[in-house]
């Protein structure tokens, strides 16, 4: 079916296009707790603030004045602080522009290239709602109603994010020979939302590890705490952090999925260690069952690219010229190159790469198909980054983390 | 033909109830601050209803009225963006805080004044009071048929003929034009404005009358002209009492269940 008409609304008074909205689940109190983005209806390389997609492991946390917020730097350091963000921001600033997306983003396309059956959708259309209620209600669905579901699909977003870069923090406070890792802890604190686990395996029929009320937190490595582009952050696309994206000050992680990107940041500990966080170890892991004994956290995401226009909701296209256009990104560096397909794979042509091209960004890219035969066409896209990855780069695991899979877009010309 | 729709600005319904506190010394709900503001969904069936006759009688001329002060304005565009042609904003702080009936008398006299009006509709119920009494006052007022609780309504040989929501089915009834039909929301989900019919709305007539325009006593109008008392507004005070039902197997926890219900007289 044809995409409609151009939606109308009053902005600032004038008649406007609609604006793109977050597709929300809210609490009872009317607050938003999760969403997803509307990427198919946005332009641009920067997802509006309101647009931006949501995911919470545990409870948001009632917000914290920015002017009596602390955090606390320890462990294997030579001079713990306690800083105040007026303090943080004293330090030399840096801004990244960089993708977000959930670990678990798309994971239903690898079920669909796998097994077939209904291919998910890019139009948003998860019941954020029923999910917020469920999570309310601590209820647990059913792996039939999990298999019911519409799987996660508009967890990723692209933001400006300004900060100080956290190797500066840390050379202040002066880091020990024998620092192995860096320990996030955010003030959000709960316990797990089981139904979130089985949701992204697809399946409710095994037992999870319940830690009980735990903070959020995650150990990174110490070369990635090191890199220049991770951020102790405290603004997001041109202002203040929101609540509700991690205010007063978030990790920004780029390249590395959101589970990384810890949001109300209180507390960071250096270790000689990696830590077993709940998170690390039990749900953000690579592995072949819920039993598999050498599972392995997730880090960088593999090579990402999707195809925007057209989706499989516009066939029938006419014949003539079509912009086949969409947006690739890679967890290790810059995009270097898409190719498409319009036969399947058996053909592959470099599409155009619009500028800029930046290092955690994604990369506008597009290919003018000029089609003259009637007929059905599976539109391939798949991109290449810098350090020679070519999509896709993550294999199944039961979790279904970092689907990088090519998805074709099925369309047929009249 | 001329279709008045009379439409509300109300804070949205599907806001939380967190988002609402009453005032009890002024006997008045306040919203939060920001707090978003839309046409009553039964009302933007109203406008649906009234383009729906208009695909079936080219020409027909609608007009969106609202009764607020400037910030209902966004509910005449929003309705003119559906596809209205032309809106009246009464603004008037003598306007303010009026009952249903003093609501249905100022909207009488606005399909008075405009003259020549075949067929008045309006939402079964604003969504925020809920009263729904405003259609049948405004009938009352002027004179002519009421059908309420329309979910489809269809204009021909100067009479209008209403499929109307009943508790057990509907029925069909028919009376002649000129009547006021209020719209339930079996009618149907309401077009999404088109960007080009918005931008259309911005620049189609919007008149504001006041009191005067339209012919009225400032002591007949408002809270001045309401009929009704607001002896107390409160929020009931709900008292829940939890009881665990202790059993050594699923069965017997059952029955002791049902058995409790019994005794409650809730079986």
């Amino acid at each position: 079916m044809p995409r409609g008409e151009i939606e109308g609304d009053w902005v600032m008074g004038w008649p406007d296009r609609k604006r793109a909205v977050l597709n929300p689940g809210k609490d009872a109190q009317g607050r938003v707790i999760n969403g997803r983005a509307p990427i198919t209806e946005l332009e641009g390389l920067l997802t509006p603030t309101d647009a931006y997609y949501v995911v919470n492991q545990l409870e948001v946390p009632e917000p914290i004045h920015p002017d009596d917020w602390i955090l606390s730097i320890g462990g294997l350091v030579e001079r713990p602080i306690e800083i105040s963000l007026k303090d943080l921001q004293k330090f030399p600033g840096r801004t990244v522009r960089a993708v977000t997306e959930c670990a678990g983003n798309d994971a239903g396309f690898f079920d669909y290239l796998q097994k077939g059956g209904k291919k998910p959708s890019r139009i948003n259309q998860q019941d954020m709602q029923a999910r917020a209620a469920m999570r309310e209600t601590n209820a647990v669905p059913s792996s039939v109603e999990i298999s019911n579901e519409s799987t996660t699909t508009c967890a990723m977003s692209a933001g400006e994010f300004t900060g100080v870069p956290l190797a500066e923090v840390l050379k202040k406070v002066g880091i020990k020979n024998n620092a192995v890792s860096v320990r996030f802890q955010g003030f959000d604190r709960g316990q797990p939302d089981l139904a979130v686990q089985y949701r992204s395996v697809g399946r409710a029929d095994f037992k999870l590890v319940d830690p009980g009320v735990i903070n959020y937190e995650k150990g990174m490595p110490m070369a990635k705490a090191m890199h220049p582009d991770t951020l102790l952050a405290w603004s997001m696309n041109g202002e203040w952090l929101t609540h509700i994206h991690g205010a007063p000050v978030r990790m920004v992680t780029p390249g590395w999925s959101g589970n990384w990107w810890v949001k109300w940041l209180e507390q960071i500990e250096v270790l000689d260690h990696l830590p077993q966080c709940y998170y690390q170890h039990h749900y953000f892991t690579y592995g072949n069952a819920p039993d598999d004994p050498n599972k392995e956290m997730i880090t960088s995401m593999g090579v990402r690219c999707i195809i925007l226009n057209p989706l499989d909701e516009d066939s029938p296209l006419q014949r003539g010229p079509h912009k086949i256009q969409g947006r690739a990104w890679s967890g290790m560096g810059m995009i270097k190159r898409v190719e498409v397909s319009v036969d399947g794979g058996k053909i592959w042509q470099d599409a155009h790469l619009e500028e800029p091209v930046e290092r955690w960004l994604w990369v506008r890219w597009s290919l003018l198909w000029e089609v003259d035969m009637p007929g059905s066409y599976q539109i391939l896209a798949r991109a290449t980054d810098e350090t020679g990855r070519v999509q896709p780069q993550i294999p199944w695991n039961y979790q279904r983390k970092h689907f990088d899979g090519i998805v074709p877009t099925d369309v047929v010309v009249v | 033909m001329h279709i008045v729709v009379c439409i509300k600005y109300i804070p949205d319904p599907e806001a939380a109830f967190s988002m609402f506190r009453i005032d009890e010394q002024a006997n008045k709900v306040v919203p939060a601050s920001g707090l978003k503001h839309v046409v009553s969904p039964f009302d933007e069936q109203a406008i649906e209803a009234a383009l729906r006759i208009r695909e079936q009688h080219a020409g027909a001329r609608i007009t969106v009225v609202t009764l607020g002060n400037e910030l209902s304005r966004n509910a005449l565009k929003h309705g003119l963006a559906m596809g209205a042609d032309d809106g009246v904003l009464l603004d008037d702080r003598a306007l303010d805080d009026g009952d249903s009936y003093a609501t249905a008398l100022t909207l009488s006299a606005v399909v008075k004044k405009l003259g020549n009006v075949d067929l008045v509709l309006t939402g079964r119920q604003a969504a925020d009071g809920d009263a729904g009494i405003v259609g049948a006052g405004i009938a009352e007022l002027l004179g002519i048929p009421v059908v309420a609780f329309a979910k489809d309504v269809a204009v021909a040989a100067n009479a209008v003929r209403v499929e109307r929501v009943l508790d057990d089915g509907t029925e069909i009834v028919e009376t002649a034009l000129p009547a006021v039909v209020t719209i339930s929301n079996e009618l149907g989900t309401p077009r999404a404005p088109s960007l080009r019919e918005t931008m259309r709305a911005a620049r189609k007539p919007v008149v504001v009358w006041n009191t005067r325009d339209l012919g009225l006593e400032v002591s007949t109008v408002g809270a001045a002209g309401s009929r009704t008392v607001r002896e107390r507004l409160f929020a009931p005070i709900k008292n829940s009492r939890c009881e665990m039902i202790e059993a050594v197997t699923p069965e017997e926890q059952g029955a002791k269940l049902a058995q409790r219900l019994r005794e409650a007289k809730v079986l």
